[in-house]
């Protein structure tokens, strides 16, 4: 290229995109021709021009889709259906029963609550007595530990409700 | 845009993790939304599109070379959709200008700077296809001649061509007097 001509439009889009091989010589000749470099300021204003277009905003969330949806657990069908018939089950009982219910409640006697409170006392001290007296048996003879049997059963209702309890908080922790 | 954090998402979710891949749509989703806004100049079509395009990436996933940037490869896959978009429905494009007012009036120089995205919007629009693709990766992704020819499968010379006829094409509708 000689420096006397004037350089074309498509090697100043060229210069511009950095994609021409002969840069230096356009250079020196742009430095010394305003008409060439008042034609490269022309396709540099559009180059701003287009990288001055702001960004758009979304109008909806393109990721949402993307999210899991959290559902509840679904219970097998068997245990739903067996719930329902326990409930109907027990609502059936309860209609049948209802009319005989202030009868069964008149020869009934029902204990006092100190009397029930009481009764709980002699009980808790017995199984702490039981506890107290217990010594670990030689490994040859193991005898059975004699515990009265409304302690045994009030131990095994306390371990239940405690079994209860602990796995309804299992459960809730995974739903 | 850190490119760590883009590659640990998308480790997780081709394992099958789709909320990682939902984090990842969220970091790209306005970027990718902008090129195909720029090159259909319809929101709801680009909004679409943009959805399309992360759907295909996600199927696409394995293919991914994971030592590579996301953006630059999910941005093709929105410029390739786009342009597939725009052959198969060459008379029913149009510049959603209603949407693209301003909703909120400003101060003068701010309607003036959305008037004149609204020109420049509306000079891309009446660019065909090729030209519109061809701008799109050149002023926007940064993709060199060479990269261009191989992204669209056309020769160097037509990626010259076309860059050329669609910026003298820009000029003349951006400089043209009202």
């Amino acid at each position: 290229m000689h420096l006397t001509d004037h350089i074309s439009d498509v090697q100043l889009n060229e210069y511009l995109d950095n994609e021409t091989a002969n840069r230096a010589e356009i250079q020196v000749h742009l430095d010394s021709c305003d008409e060439c470099a008042a034609r490269l300021s022309a396709i540099q204003a559009l180059f701003t021009e287009l990288a001055s277009l702001p960004e758009a905003t979304l109008s909806r969330d393109l990721a949402a889709h993307f999210f899991p949806e959290r559902k509840l657990p679904q219970l097998p069908r068997w245990l739903t259906l067996t719930a329902a018939l326990q409930a109907a089950a027990a609502l059936v009982a309860l209609i049948v029963t209802l009319p005989f219910l202030p009868v069964i409640l008149t020869q009934v006697e029902l204990p006092s609550f100190t009397t029930i409170f009481g009764q709980f006392q002699n009980q808790w001290r017995a199984f702490l007595n039981a506890f107290s007296t217990f010594h670990l048996p030689e490994l040859a003879t193991l005898p059975i530990p004699v515990m009265e049997i409304s302690t045994l059963l009030f131990a095994l209702a306390a371990i239940f409700v405690l079994w209860i309890f602990g796995n309804g908080l299992l459960l809730r922790n995974r739903s | 845009m850190d490119a760590t954090a883009d590659r640990d998402l998308i480790l997780c979710a081709r394992r099958g993790d789709s909320e990682a891949y939902g984090n990842l749509v969220n970091r790209h989703q306005t970027s990718v939304f902008n090129v195909c806004y720029r090159i259909l100049h319809n929101r709801n079509d680009a909004e679409d599109l943009a959805q399309e395009t992360f759907i295909r990436a996600f199927d696409r996933l394995h293919t991914f070379d994971i030592e590579r940037e996301f953006k630059p490869w999910i941005h093709r896959i929105a410029a390739n959709l786009c342009l597939n978009y725009l052959e198969s429905h060459k008379p029913a494009f149009s510049l959603d200008e209603e949407r693209d007012q301003d909703k909120t009036p400003g101060p003068g120089e701010q309607v003036e700077d959305k008037e004149r995205s609204r020109q420049i919007r509306s000079a891309l629009a009446s660019l065909p296809p090729h030209y519109r693709l061809v701008v799109e990766l050149r002023h926007y992704q940064d993709l060199s001649y060479d990269e261009i020819a191989s992204e669209l499968d056309i020769p160097l010379s037509a990626v010259k061509s076309h860059l050329f006829r669609a910026r003298k094409l820009l000029a003349e509708k951006l400089h043209a007097p009202d």
